[in-house]
């Protein structure tokens, strides 16, 4: 058999075939033969600078870098024929010459590929005779890294990450020759958000996690192989703890997830594990004092108190808030309690308005990389899903992939964008339609309404049609309105260009922000995108408790409090209800108004599957023991003192089973086909309802619309302020377009108020076009900023700007 | 506060329109800069970066793999003083001790008056007119003490 | 037999004018009646090979160029900073107009429109000179649009470096050119297939293209009549150290090397002894004074055991101790190391230490032999010839004048120093 694609040679004797320009390095590995590398990473790419993977090749007349050099047909290559093992011992006694002896004390120690490298194809001894060149030791290269220059062998693998893999050239090499020194600009701290990765790919331990030095030594670990539940990527890591306690977070590659790899806030956000703040025992509130219960008492007092409002005044009044941060079992098992059990259907899980499935396929992160036009719609993946925007940079600076942006503020990745155009604050369902329309028939949408020019409009409608393959990534949470209806129809319209492959990624940046979709915690869709008789929204239950229609309210994970639009209304409609349970794992502002308290184990102590926004399910494994019980153990302890049919699962696997068979889509969801990389589930099916009309933006006589952006470094319930990430936290800032500014008076640094519906946030100005005049982008910097009180739901805000 | 003057931005825009890439023209600006106010600080490398859309570190990693640039204010007249080879063989070394016995600095330093700095230098390229050395852009061959007094009194 | 240096101390060359009363920029009527494919050839007749170090055929690597690739570039090498190597800047600095010439014919037979000229960055004189001889040039037009009529477009930029010898390996030098740090690129891909922006690029030594304009009105056969069976042509040759004329020669490559040194440059100083010579820059491998008589081409040097290189011609004397010159150039090699590979920048740091210990007369034999170990281990195992480079003084040094070693190793021995 031939096949062009193919290449044959032999490494050691041994044939082996592997696809062309595969690099020897790497086809060595398949016939079990070890090449040492330090330098090559294989998401980093040749480079070939450390010189330890040098190989025999015959008829070339040099020793050749097998990190480097492609295989090519009949090649026939030694890597332990004597000359190569001369050039190894050499190498390896180069790399060790300034290189300080102390593994018992490093914190590498166990896992270092210099060690490793060194017992397999050292000589064993030294003959260095100087002093070692004297580079610095420890010496903090952020608050969460520490660099030791002494113990650097200049590989350029956190530098190229830098370059090449962040795309933000912020850790550089210094100096040249033996001088050279990793470094940041004048040595400010290294601060991007994906900075912790070179820690793990350091092949020595010049770059360590701050945090984990010399707490433990490696081998010493648990390791736990699970997900990061920070946001909707739902990377892939490891969790290594010791005598039940935390020590550090790496990586776990997982090329179809997060490519090997995580954010700053997986690595080190993880610090509300052990929190002060955290919700350990069942209470119930009598008199205004907690009174600490047992959990599956206070579990039966829940069921009953629900069930006996649900006999006095219907199903309808009572409802279940739950969060895009429940794994799809907890989600699933709250569902079955509300629908089926309490036989309500006001359920849901967000603000905004969202429906399940897609008119087009639902494309996964490979897609971003294939596709030749990603269009990224209301997305601020840098801020949002941090291993989403590095997925796209890639896709836009290696594999030749361009990037459209469409969106009301600008973001991070605009300077990646092949055409990046902001619509209106509150115009987005007009831009949506505009660009579906101009897809279809021609025509730009109104200038005056949308703010995208008809000469804008026209290039990206040109650039998605002449686009063989389009991968549209929008984040439903940042639509306002009713504006999803026009964004899916305009997937619809892509969908029917003809000679174009399409799909989208429903972006939304929580967690399980598609498993809590998929899972039926929607008011009008019963698991699997199964439409039901349309129950409250959120945001309709908040009114119906402000009004008394609704008298009772379960909040799984959910703070409606900050969270929620509406700031002080909310508070008071929550404190209307008869009987208000909070499931949580963090005392919140909330929970600070529940009658019945339930613990929540949360990331790291709990056990499920979530489903990541490219629609892959996966399995997040305990890391951690808890004395308390599972979530899904609660939720099916009030589901048994109601139901007829009493529910047994065993483990979380069991409820796992029940989603299986019961939701459709994930038919093949189960403990081994998820075990490796986890498995996509098979689309939901879209229900394609008419369009309706753009709502119209009221206008407000005075004061600019509002727009509230997602920051990665918030500090609320998860980052404290003693967080290592606590460097990250902005001050209160608002984004004021210079057009507005001169109209105000404002110059760069005043302080502004902002108050709307009675609630005031003080900000500095921050004179930046980033959103298109008449409106301000307010980022969310912390939980006390209070900023979604000035929002009113809905559509659009207005806030009124003065100067502070 | 470091900002470019008028003329500055004239012949930057004539360096960048040199190259189809804006990167290339990172050390003809450094250069630039550099003619102007005798070294390269912080700010400027910043300045720079947001001109041709390079990060800070990235120009201060390209900058310091240089020898010719300077992080600190230097002499008015910058001495690079060769040492390799050609010149070793005919007493650079010798001359090189006597400059800077005669500056009163040391190899490195700059005159208190802030007019000389005294480089030693590997080749510049003049090896058959060694022993020589470079003063600012001019070069001075087959040195002699005699010569160097010469020259470095007739430097105002 | 003068073909670069034909008129160069003539006063006010560095003008068009002068240059032109001169025979200048004649050659573009014969260049443009004929396809730039046939430049290639006649260039490849000629026999003219790079002047930069390696030798390697002009014509033959322009023939490389990825076909049908465009924009293409030229890059002209004029960093000059292999120690002993000064005859790129008398060229630029006397005749700058026939290296303008010579890149202009390059760049239509290489179908090049954009053509830089990296100077090392303390060659700034050089480079104003060069930038008014460029104005000239394009008032003339001779460069600009449509050159002569002929059809050809061509853009000629100087370009400065700011302090870095390995800037002159020509993939460093496009890095650099490109607003990077210096350091090489990976091999392959050539320049002549992804070279200056990723797009084909011919990288030529200042020497190289300043031959051109001479082979293409003259003719390949004539320049293919001068010098030695594959040395074709004449070569600048920089002597320095002990003797009594330095100075850059143009030779008839094949002259002996014995003729070069005692009739062009006077003889050894104070009419020494000759004791060592470098033949081709600070790179090549210096050759004991038996060697002398070995005739000045590529063939006969590397059959003697060293290289022509850039033709720079060091010599030493009696009163010379070969270790010290060593130490020097190894500090050299230590100091212009990139840093990007692991052999080269630990090696060149720690040969400079073992020298040094040596020269101060503290090393023992076991010193010299780890000294031959450690070039072992870094010869063609480096990133770029640079580390090769580094081991060439130390390797020949110790295999000619192991002596010169050996005395300072016995004043060990022999108490004269204490330890
Ligand atoms: C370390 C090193 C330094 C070099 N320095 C120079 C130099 O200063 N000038 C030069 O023309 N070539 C230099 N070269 C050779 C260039 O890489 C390249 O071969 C040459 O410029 C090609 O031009 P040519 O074919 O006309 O010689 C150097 C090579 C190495 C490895
Ligand atoms: S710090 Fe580590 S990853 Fe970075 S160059 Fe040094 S050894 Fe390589
Ligand atoms: S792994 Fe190949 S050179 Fe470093």
């Amino acid at each position: 058999m031939s096949d062009d694609n193919q290449v044959n040679i032999t490494i050691n004797d041994q044939p082996v075939t592997v696809p062309k320009g595969t690099l020897l390095v790497d086809a060595a590995k398949e016939v079990g033969v070890e090449i040492p590398v330090f330098c090559y990473h294989e998401k980093l790419g040749p480079f070939g600078c450390c010189r330890m993977c040098l190989v025999e090749v015959e008829k070339m007349p040099k020793l050749t870098t097998a990190c480097t050099q492609t295989v090519m047909p009949d090649m026939v290559v030694r890597t332990e024929s004597p000359k190569v093992v001369k050039a190894q011992q050499g190498v390896l006694e180069f790399t060790l010459l300034n290189h300080p002896l102390d593994c018992p004390v490093c914190d590498k120690g166990g896992e270092c590929p210099l060690q490793d490298n060194t017992f397999k194809f050292g000589s064993g001894t030294t003959r260095m005779e100087f002093d070692r060149a004297d580079n610095d030791k420890v010496t903090p290269l952020s608050p969460v890294i520490t660099i030791d220059r002494e113990r650097c062998i200049a590989c350029q693998r956190c530098t190229r990450y830098s370059d090449i893999i962040e795309q933000e050239q912020a850790l550089v090499m210094l100096n040249r020759g033996f001088k050279n020194e990793v470094h940041t600009f004048c040595d400010e701290p290294y601060a991007t958000r994906y900075s912790g990765n070179v820690i793990d790919i350091c092949p020595v331990g010049a770059l360590t996690n701050t945090e984990f030095r010399f707490k433990a030594r490696s081998w010493n670990l648990d390791n736990a192989e699970t997900l990061c539940a920070h946001c909707g990527c739902n990377c892939n890591m490891t969790l290594g703890s010791r005598t039940n306690k935390l020590m550090r977070i790496q990586t776990r590659p997982n090329d179809l997830v997060d490519d090997g790899w995580i954010c700053d806030k997986a690595r080190f956000g993880y610090d509300f594990i052990e929190s002060e703040d955290r919700l350990l025992e069942a209470g119930t509130v009598v008199g205004g004092a907690r009174k600490k219960v047992n959990a599956l008492d206070a579990a039966v007092q829940v069921a009953d108190s629900l069930s006996k409002i649900v006999d006095e005044y219907g199903p309808e009044s009572v409802g279940f808030l739950g969060s895009a941060y429940g794994t799809n079992e907890e989600l699933y098992l709250y569902q079955k309690l509300f629908r089926s059990v309490l036989g309500t259907n006001n359920l849901d899980h967000k603000t905004y308005q969202d429906t399940p499935g897609l008119p087009i396929d639902h494309y996964d992160f490979l897609n971003v990389e294939t596709a030749n036009l990603v269009l990224l719609i209301g997305s601020d993946p840098a801020e949002e899903l941090p291993i989403l925007d590095l997925r796209i940079k890639k896709a836009v600076t290696r594999r030749g992939v361009k990037l459209a942006i469409l969106n009301d503020q600008k973001t991070a990745l605009d300077k990646f964008a092949e055409l990046s155009s902001t619509y209106n604050v509150g115009a987005d369902g007009a831009a949506l339609s505009a660009l579906a329309n101009g897809l279809a028939e021609g025509g730009a949408g109104d200038e005056s309404v949308t703010g995208i020019s008809a000469e804008q409009m026209k290039s990206l409608v040109e650039l998605i049609r002449s686009g063989k393959k389009v991968c549209v990534v929008y984040n439903p949470a940042s639509l306002t309105g009713n504006s999803i209806h026009m964004l899916k129809h305009l997937l619809s319209v892509i969908g029917k260009i003809p000679d174009i492959e399409c799909g989208a990624i429903p972006a939304a940046p929580s967690t399980n922000a598609v498993g809590a979709m998929d899972m039926g915690i929607l008011p009008d869709f019963s698991p699997g995108g199964t439409p039901a008789d349309k129950g409250l929204s959120a945001m309709e239950m908040i009114d119906k408790a402000e009004s008394g229609e609704l008298k009772a309210l379960l909040m799984y994970r959910s703070n409606p409090v900050v969270d929620f639009p509406g700031g002080k209304r909310v508070e008071a409609a929550l404190k209307n209800l008869n009987l208000l349970v909070v499931h949580d794992m963090m005392e919140t502002e909330t929970s600070q108004l529940a009658h019945i308290i339930l613990p929540s184990n949360g990331p790291g102590y709990d056990e499920g599957t979530t489903t990541n926004i490219g629609g892959r399910v996966q399995y997040r494994r305990r890391g951690l023991n808890t004395k308390n019980l599972p979530d899904w153990k609660i939720v099916s302890k009030m589901i048994n003192s109601l139901s007829e049919e009493p529910v047994e699962y065993i483990t979380s696997f069991n409820v796992t089973e029940e989603i299986s068979e019961k939701v459709p889509g994930y038919g093949e969801i189960n403990k081994k086909s998820i075990r490796k990389e986890g498995k996509t589930r098979e689309p939901v099916t879209s229900v394609n309802g008419s369009v309706p009309q753009v709502e119209k933006v009221n206008s407000a006589d005075q004061g600019l619309k509002l727009r509230v952006a997602t920051r990665l470094f918030t500090r609320d319930k998860i980052l404290s302020t003693s967080s290592p990430l606590a460097h990250h936290f902005l001050p209160s800032t608002v984004n004021v377009h210079a057009d507005d500014a001169a109209k105000l008076g404002f110059s760069e640094g005043d302080e502004a108020v902002l108050s709307a519906n009675g609630a005031e946030v003080r900000a500095k100005v921050e004179i930046s076009n980033r959103c298109n005049p008449g409106a301000v982008i307010v980022p969310m910097v912390a939980d006390d900023q209070g900023v979604q009180g000035l929002a009113g739901g809905g559509s659009v805000s207005w806030v009124e700007v003065k100067k502070g | 506060m470091f900002t470019f003057t008028p003329e500055d931005e004239k012949q930057i825009e004539k360096i960048v329109g040199k190259y189809p890439v804006k990167r290339s023209a990172l050390l003809p600006l450094l250069t630039l800069v550099q003619r102007r106010d005798g070294y390269i600080s912080p700010e400027a490398m910043k300045a720079i970066g947001g001109k041709l859309e390079l990060s800070p570190a990235y120009v201060q990693s390209v900058m310091s793999f240089y020898t010719m640039y300077h992080t600190h204010p230097t002499g008015k007249y910058i001495i690079l003083f060769c040492h390799n080879i050609s010149c070793q063989l005919n007493g650079a070394d010798d001359l090189l001790a006597y400059t800077s016995k005669k500056l009163g600095i040391d190899v490195g330093g700059t005159t208190k008056d802030k007019k000389f700095t005294l480089h030693r230098e590997e080749c510049l390229a003049a090896c058959s007119g060694g022993p020589m050395m470079r003063v600012n852009d001019v070069f001075h061959e087959n040195l002699t003490t005699a010569k160097i007094d010469k020259i470095l009194d007739s430097l105002a | 037999m003068k073909i670069l240096f034909k008129n160069i101390d003539m006063p006010g060359l560095t003008s068009l004018s002068v240059y032109e009363g001169q025979g200048g920029y004649q050659s573009f009527k014969k260049a443009f009646a004929q396809k730039p494919e046939e430049i290639v050839e006649i260039v490849k007749a000629s026999g003219l090979r790079g002047r930069g170090g390696a030798g390697f055929p002009a014509g033959l690597k322009w023939s490389f160029l990825a076909k049908d690739v465009f924009p293409r570039y030229l890059v002209c090498n004029a960093d000059e900073s292999e120690p002993g190597t000064c005859k790129d800047r008398e060229l630029l600095e006397k005749n700058p107009h026939l290296l303008i010439e010579g890149m202009i014919l390059t760049s239509y037979a290489c179908q090049v429109g954009t053509a830089y000229i990296y100077y090392r960055g303390e060659f700034q004189h050089a480079a104003d000179l060069m930038d008014k001889a460029i104005e000239e040039a394009y008032a003339k037009g001779y460069l600009g649009k449509n050159i002569m009529g002929s059809g050809m477009d061509l853009d000629l930029y100087t370009h400065l470096g700011a302090g870095a010898y390995i800037c002159g390996e020509e993939s460093a030098l496009l890095n650099s050119l490109e607003g990077r740090r210096g350091e090489p690129r990976l091999k392959p891909p050539f320049p002549a297939v992804e070279g200056l922006y990723a797009k084909p690029t011919v990288v030529n030594n200042v020497e190289t293209l300043s031959a051109v304009p001479w082979i293409i009105s003259e003719g390949a056969e004539k320049y293919a009549a001068i010098g030695t069976e594959k040395s074709k042509g004449t070569k600048l040759v920089s002597v320095s150290g002990h003797v009594k004329k330095p100075g850059n020669y143009e030779i008839v490559l094949g002259m002996s090397t014995r003729e070069l040194i005692y009739d062009l440059a006077g003889g050894i100083r104070d009419d020494n002894k000759l004791k060592a010579f470098i033949p081709g820059g600070s790179s090549t491998p210096m050759l004991p004074a038996d060697k002398v008589d070995v005739g000045y081409d590529y063939e006969s040097i590397q059959a003697a055991g060293s290289m022509l290189g850039s033709g720079a011609l060091i010599v030493m004397d009696h009163t010379v101790n070969v270790v010290e010159a060593t130490l020097r150039l190894s500090y050299f090699y230590m100091h212009e190391s990139c840093g990007k590979c692991t052999p080269c920048r630990e090696g060149t740091r720690w040969m400079w230490q073992i020298l040094g210990k040596l020269q101060a007369g503290i090393g023992t034999n076991g010193h010299v032999d780890k000294l031959l170990d450690i070039c072992d281990n870094m010869s063609f195992k480096c990133f770029c010839p640079l580390g090769d480079a580094a081991v060439g003084p130390v390797a020949s040094s110790i295999k000619n004048f192991r002596s010169d070693y050996e005395e300072l190793v016995k004043k060990l021995q022999g108490g004269a120093v204490s330890v």
